[in-house]
């Protein structure tokens, strides 16, 4: 069924892409990118529900849903970055640019890839785990002090750019842009969700491998 | 690099990635499934031994 | 309280401890100035530039430094498993954390200032009078500092590659202390007063408050991990 949703998925978004409107085909770039976006937000959200969640109710599904939401996270944040420096290049002229939004998403993926190197550095799995989930919740409660920050900085002291307008808000887009943005959309959240419950199962399959492993050996 | 070159460059990456990782879980839950598998089956082996 | 009065015996013990043996007060000291030697030779700014570049020069010596002491922060409860008995104890975690916490601003306070005049002297800047509001928005990223810190430091206790992973895990998270500190003091260097930076200063108290109650609440969790 999951192999079915990611086909669609897929379907949907190269087919559809092709035949709209577009002023310049670079413009395509953002059926991608706004898709990840919400994708890679989701992700950080369920990171820190489930932190919340591990910490209070102490269930190892929680962890688990925290650390498979960390990794398929960080996967979109970095493709978030490398969409944004590649649509970046045609239509400002540069690879990077320290712009509030792309600033702030290079945090985001680095105290996620640090939440990920907390779990993995860490031997004794259930304070590796709250470990993890104490992390996840400041990361999560930092991120908007972090944007706030960031933001000024970019605006205090430089005058609003020709850099604003294409990361601009999603809802100055056209209409007829709209219907394959939100295609697009739902298509990234329909695999989101296949990768996600992929990644959970094999969690689930590890726990047990474990608990397994220490009945055979007692 | 012209127009499309860019948006093939960008959803070449993406999907890329996404397959990669794809195939680097589908291996992982693999290799899971089939220890999963041989320790449940000890599991059954050795309790048929204590009877 | 008792919660202040626990953090205030934590803290004393520490502080003992400290001024007998003095090992992270001298690092941290010594470590800085050190810092500020190598920005000296790196840059070798033209003096009008100076001003510019010094805070951010200032703040990544602090950062440094801050680094240096928060890897040593738990130091004497590693030994002869201190931290089990304080565990054991009925000893409310947020008065550890606030202890820690309080430890370790007191150690880089000391340190900054030192340092602070120390760089208008090897910088030869002539800013003199400004020196009270800067340390006032120093004290204040120090504390932001020191909060995050003693919490990254507790959670990557038992972490492999420790001295790696500290900052690591700390830095991105202080970004927001980072630019606020600097722009902060910029300002004020360039226009003698916090007029536009008061957004800046509103953003460190912020994060200040925040983090601390959200380490207070949060740090049974941390210590037990």
């Amino acid at each position: 069924m999951a192999l079915a949703a990611i086909a669609v998925g897929l379907y949907w978004g190269l087919i559809v892409a092709p035949p709209d409107a577009y002023q310049g085909d670079v413009q395509r770039i953002m059926y991608l990118h706004i898709p990840t976006i919400v994708a890679a937000y989701l992700s950080f959200f369920l990171v820190f529900v489930g932190s919340c969640l591990y910490l209070w109710k102490k269930e190892k599904r929680d962890d688990i849903l925290a650390y498979a939401a960390a990794e398929i996270g960080v996967l979109f944040t970095a493709l978030v970055i490398v969409e944004g420096s590649i649509w970046g290049r045609p239509t400002w002229g540069v690879w990077w640019t320290w712009d509030a939004r792309l600033t702030t998403t290079a945090i985001l993926l680095l105290i996620f890839v640090g939440y990920l190197m907390l779990r993995s550095l860490i031997e004794d799995e259930s304070r590796a785990a709250s470990a993890a989930a104490v992390l996840g919740i400041i990361g999560a409660l930092d991120i908007p002090l972090i944007h706030m920050s960031v933001y000024w900085w970019r605006t205090l002291h430089q005058p609003p750019s020709i850099f604003r307008p294409d990361k601009a808000p999603w809802e100055n887009v056209a209409w007829p842009l709209l219907i394959p943005l939100t295609i697009n959309i739902a298509a990234f959240l329909i695999l989101l969700f296949y990768l996600l419950s992929l990644r959970y199962r094999l969690g689930e399959m590890r726990e047990e491998i474990k608990a397994r492993r220490l009945d055979r050996g007692g | 690099m012209g127009a499309w070159g860019f948006v093939s460059l960008a959803y070449g990456i993406v999907w890329g990635a996404i397959l990669l990782y794809l195939i680097v879980l589908k291996r992982r839950y693999a290799s899971a499934a089939a220890e999963l598998a041989a320790l449940r089956s000890a599991e059954v082996t050795s309790s048929d031994v204590e009877r | 309280m008792a919660l202040l009065r626990q953090t205030y015996l934590l803290l004393c013990k520490d502080l003992l401890l400290e001024l007998r043996r003095r090992d992270s007060l001298l690092t941290m000291f010594f470590f800085g100035t050190l810092l500020l030697f190598v920005f000296h030779f790196s840059f070798d700014p033209a003096p009008d530039k100076v001003a510019e570049i010094a805070p951010a020069l200032l703040w990544l010596a602090f950062l440094f430094t801050g680094t240096l002491g928060l890897a040593q922060l738990f130091q004497s409860e590693r030994e002869n498993h201190c931290l089990d008995a304080l565990l054991l104890s009925p000893l409310d975690r947020g008065a550890l954390f606030l202890a820690k916490t309080c430890f370790n601003l007191i150690l880089m306070l000391i340190v900054e200032i030192v340092v602070m005049p120390l760089l208008w002297i090897l910088f030869n800047l002539q800013t003199w009078n400004l020196l009270p509001q800067l340390f006032l928005v120093t004290l204040l990223g120090t504390i932001g500092f020191c909060v995050l810190g003693t919490i990254m430091s507790a959670l990557t206790l038992r972490a492999r590659a420790r001295e790696l992973l500290l900052p690591l895990v700390l830095f991105p998270l202080m970004i927001p202390v980072i630019l606020a500190t600097i722009r902060c003091m910029e300002n004020v260097l360039r226009t003698g007063e916090f007029g536009d930076a008061t957004p800046w200063l509103r953003l460190l108290l912020g994060f200040d408050v925040i983090f601390l109650t959200v380490g207070v609440l949060i740090f049974d969790w941390v210590i037990e991990s």
